[in-house]
């Protein structure tokens, strides 16, 4: 790797830093839109055309405001923590291929879709350690919440994310995402739809919504942020979104690779990265408007109960038909 | 759900959009007093039942008149109601917030000028 | 209650009690009957033998000159059955009766707190209207009370650190909902005393809100007090308008024409109507369930826009007065309201469906918070969560008012006693009133909807009881012959339904609270007055 001009591009400029931000910002506006033509309501409107500076807008209002650091929190974690998990979201993200290669140029290697699933889960440690860290029986009991969902779903959704490793037979993101002959969703499509509910749980949204439970926990673990802290704390959940919508598309609906017209790859791989993404935020912004939210005991016991023997199920059978039924047709 | 929420998504929102289009009230809504100085017998009555103790008597070329304080009324319209001879009346206007509090009051004006339909923002 | 059970009644009191009763002159209720001070517990019990479900409604307080003069109104049977004791003001003791009847708890607490009675065998004498540094030994409520005395003294760290940290005492942990958070709509503290997510027991503290709406009753004329009562609530508004003139046009003795009563019914019901909507939709809201809340606001509007059209404004109808209503109902308006309310009840299908099928309300409502019927009946509970327990309790068929003699509908009534139970109740009681006021606009009689009274009403007092949204709403009036009212005691539904949320807090999640807590309608502005 020569740290050129192209490197630090990539990395800072785009498909890296800069190009996250703003995708980040606007799947935001895709997904207030999407709820709020949902609930028959009209959404942002008057920042920008249709509202589309929204997020910006906020994220800018949050870093003029003052910013507490309460007496009796732990305040080097309390201060880091949240753009420490910010940072690892987006280096996780520097993995995915979006532009048909990965961010960080020649930076994939085999078994680096469990290495960026570990990375996500140490980003939703950090979350649940900045609520733990506001002294205030609100955050942690939102803190709580999250260390019990988060670490309860991610049993599933790694046995899931090994279904489409084992059609591709690698488990390198970028060979599986290359490797799609056929979209992973048309041939194990029962491993998809289970994703997109482990995921609804990982990226805590409606019926797994009980961090941000307004009514019960005033704000969960964002209780005692504001300002700058909170306008990361929002950015990283929205992170999350955008990386795990991207999961979805790398592993099960064929990455970033498409029809290409007119040369030019990489405008029209990042086009399709975009528009496939967008597709699985619209899905699970539909989804999160559909249902009520569960109690934590509840999303426990779907976990241990519906969702992770059905997850081991759909291994089972994405391996048997990968083994013997897949081999005939192709 | 799942039909109704998928099929809202291609409805128009039911968000009205004032305030680019005039919001409509019924007839007989309860807006901002009119006030019919010529019509006014200084019985005082408006001024005695308002339970907000709103209404003000105050001398106009000699008479009593009531001067309505729009920041402490409840338009409730009572001083309509117990005045003898109907010289309180309702109109239509309800935008009336204002940074000037002089704006806040229907003065019995001593000319019978009719009460033109204006907002009140500077 | 029938003549018989009424006579019953009397007959085992005055046998049981001897010289210590009186029938009192003055009917509130079916019957009124005055006892000395220390046999208050015996009549209580005596009550409770002819009528297992007897349940205080609420207790008046009324400052005689030397005595203090208690009314316990009871409600049996259907009807209110008024005792009446006095004590005397330098030693204003009496016998707490919570120990029989539970419910009394709160109302012994607020006549302790604006009267100065001692409750002696009270289980937890604490301020309940009245602010923590209120002076002591001033009551507002006595007449001879210096209320203009009292400065307002600035809340220092000290005052505010009990409140404001939460403590833990031994292994439970005080989670404090309130008084701002967002599953209240209005300001009142909870202290939630939690092991791990297990609500072990509810601390309430109300008062937040107190006005004292009763005392300034006192200082305005009936018809001003029309308005001053009608912002208690903003939602339930009309029916405080109405249980008001109620009483006043019961001392005055004059009935009200036949379409008054008819357009009052009208007002109440579309004031029904949207509190129902309004509630249903924040359960959605306090659940998760934000697309439910959306729908169901939207399709509120509608019924808002028809009490701007009868009424001249959304929310606070003013349409109410002593003698009738304000004003007519213009024959135009009959087929507005009527494409409105079929709209409604296309709408109301969906909801219904949704309430009895969707699995994610069904798992956070069902077997949730559930009150059990025994617990209703000793709790005093009202309205809906008394009927979403079994009790069929409504005031509008025990005891008629306006048109509701006449005008034919059901009483709705499920057994689970879940939260889930009271939200059926109230949506079921959507369609209810659809009908009522279909069936009251076909046969609107004809005539006057309005008679002149009188400013000064003749010295009485009356009490009035009407069915809010929210459940039985109390109202006593005493006048003295002038133009002022001398008493105005008011007792609103939630303010007899809070007990019935400790209870059903116990035992539960804290996850469970909202869902609880919002479906026994919780409306503060009422509770405190």
């Amino acid at each position: 790797m020569v740290l050129d001009f192209w490197f630090i591009f990539r990395v800072l400029v785009f498909p890296g830093f800069t190009f996250i931000l703003f995708f980040t910002m606007f799947c935001d506006w895709v997904e207030r839109k999407i709820e709020a033509r949902i609930q028959n309501r009209v959404g942002p409107k008057f920042t920008g055309p249709a509202g589309i500076l929204q997020p910006f807008a906020d994220f800018v209002k949050l870093l003029t405001k003052e910013d507490i650091v309460p007496r009796d929190a732990k305040k080097t974690v309390f201060r880091v923590a949240p753009i420490l998990s910010f940072a690892i979201l987006v280096f996780a993200l520097s993995f995915l291929p979006i532009d048909g290669a990965s961010i960080i140029p020649n930076s994939s290697f085999a078994g680096d879709l469990i290495f960026v699933m570990a990375l996500v889960t140490v980003a939703n440690f950090l979350l649940f350690l900045s609520g733990w860290a506001s002294a205030s029986p609100y955050g942690a009991i939102g803190a709580a919440r999250v260390l019990t969902q988060f670490l309860g779903y991610d049993i599933p959704l790694f046995l899931l994310a090994l279904a489409p490793a084992f059609l591709a037979k690698n488990l390198s993101i970028s060979a599986i995402a290359a490797n799609q002959y056929l979209p992973f969703v048309l041939l194990a499509p029962w491993a998809f739809v289970l994703f997109i509910v482990a995921l609804q749980a990982e990226l805590e949204k409606d019926p797994f919504d009980i961090p941000h439970a307004e009514s019960e926990v005033v704000g969960g673990l964002e209780t005692e942020y504001c300002g700058g802290k909170l306008a990361f704390l929002h950015l990283t959940r929205d992170v999350q979104i955008v990386f795990g919508a991207a999961l979805v598309v790398e592993l099960f609906l064929g990455g970033p690779y498409g029809p290409v017209f007119f040369g030019l790859p990489a405008f029209w791989y990042t086009l399709w990265f975009v528009l496939k993404l967008l597709v699985v935020v619209v899905i699970s912004e539909y989804l999160t408007c559909l249902f009520a939210r569960l109690r934590i005991d509840q999303v426990v016991t779907a976990n241990w109960k519906v969702v992770l023997p059905l997850s081991l199920l759909s291994l089972t059978l994405t391996v048997a038909m990968a083994t013997w039924v897949y081999p005939l047709g192709v | 759900m799942i039909k109704e929420a998928l099929s809202q998504l291609f409805t128009k929102p039911a968000t009205s959009k004032y305030p680019f289009v005039k919001a409509e009230v019924p007839e007989g809504f309860r807006g901002k007093q009119v006030f019919d100085i010529a019509l006014c017998v200084s019985c005082g009555l408006c001024s005695r039942d308002c339970p907000a103790k709103a209404i003000e008597m105050v001398e106009v070329e000699g008479k009593r008149r009531p001067l309505f304080h729009l920041d402490l009324c409840i338009f409730c319209y009572q001083c309509a109601e117990s005045c003898p001879r109907n010289a309180i009346k309702s109109s239509e206007l309800f935008e009336l917030a204002s940074t000037n509090k002089s704006d806040l009051v229907v003065t019995p004006q001593a000319s019978s000028k009719k009460e033109t339909v204006h907002s009140n923002d500077t | 209650m029938t003549q018989n059970e009424q006579d019953l009644l009397i007959s085992t009191l005055q046998n049981r009690m001897g010289d210590n009763l009186q029938i009192h002159p003055a009917h509130l209720g079916k019957a009124s009957i005055q006892v000395k001070s220390d046999s208050n517990r015996n009549v209580m019990a005596i009550l409770l033998e002819t009528d297992k479900t007897a349940g205080i409604s609420a207790l008046t307080g009324l400052d005689m000159g030397e005595k203090i003069g208690l009314m316990y109104h009871m409600r049996t049977n259907g009807a209110i059955v008024t005792i009446r004791t006095e004590v005397p003001k330098e030693n204003p003791k009496l016998q707490s009766i919570t120990d029989l009847i539970p419910g009394a708890n709160f109302h012994e607490r607020e006549a302790a707190d604006l009267f100065g009675v001692v409750f002696e065998g009270h289980p937890n004498p604490a301020r309940l209207v009245l602010p923590e540094d209120w002076p002591e030994n001033l009551y507002p409520l006595r007449k001879d009370a210096k209320i203009d005395e009292v400065t307002v003294k600035p809340a220092t760290s000290e005052s505010q650190a009990e409140t404001v940290q939460p403590q833990s005492d031994g292994t439970l942990v005080n989670v404090i909902v309130g008084p701002q958070h967002p599953a209240l709509l209005e300001p009142e503290k909870f202290t939630l005393k939690v092991d791990g997510e297990i609500v072990k027991q509810v601390e309430p503290r109300i008062g937040y809100v107190h006005r004292g709406v009763e005392k300034a009753a006192e200082q305005r004329t009936y018809l001003q007090d029309v308005y001053l009562v009608e912002r208690i609530c903003g939602i339930c508004n009309s029916c405080h308008a109405a249980c008001f003139v109620e009483s006043v046009e019961k001392i005055l003795g004059t009935p009200v024409p036949p379409r008054g009563q008819y357009l009052r019914t009208i007002i109440l019901e579309l004031n029904r109507l949207h509190s129902h909507l309004l509630l249903l939709g924040h359960a959605g809201l306090e659940i998760g369930y934000e697309t439910l809340f959306q729908y169901m606001w939207r399709d509120r509007e509608p019924i808002m826009d028809l009490t701007e059209l009868l009424t001249g404004n959304r929310v606070i109808a003013s349409s109410l007065t002593v003698g009738g209503v304000r004003r007519d109902l213009k024959e135009t308006d009959i087929p507005k309201i009527k494409t409105a309310l079929a709209n409604l009840k296309k709408k109301m299908g969906f909801y219904k469906q949704l309430y009895e099928t969707e699995p994610t309300l069904k798992m956070r409502t069902q077997n949730v918070g559930t009150l059990a019927k025994e617990d209703a009946l000793k709790l005093c509970v009202v309205g809906p969560v008394a009927r979403g327990s079994g009790v069929a309790m409504d005031v509008r068929k025990d005891e008629p008012y306006e048109a509701y003699g006449e005008i034919p509908f059901k009483l709705i009534t499920y057994n689970n006693g879940d939260s889930w139970a009271r939200f059926m109740v109230r949506l079921d009681e959507i369609y209810e009133s659809i009908n009522i006021i279909d069936y009251a606009l076909e046969h609107l009689p004809e005539g006057p909807y309005r008679v002149k009274v009188p400013r000064v009403v003749p010295a009485g007092e009356a009490v009035s009881r009407v069915e809010a949204p929210r459940g039985e709403l109390f109202y006593y009036v005493k006048s003295n012959g002038t133009a002022y009212p001398e008493r105005v005691k008011v007792r609103t539904p939630t303010f007899a339904n809070i007990p019935a949320f400790l209870k059903t807090a116990e035992g539960g999640n804290i996850a469970d609270v909202p869902a609880n807590f919002v479906s026994l309608d919780p409306c503060f502005s009422c509770t405190d007055r």
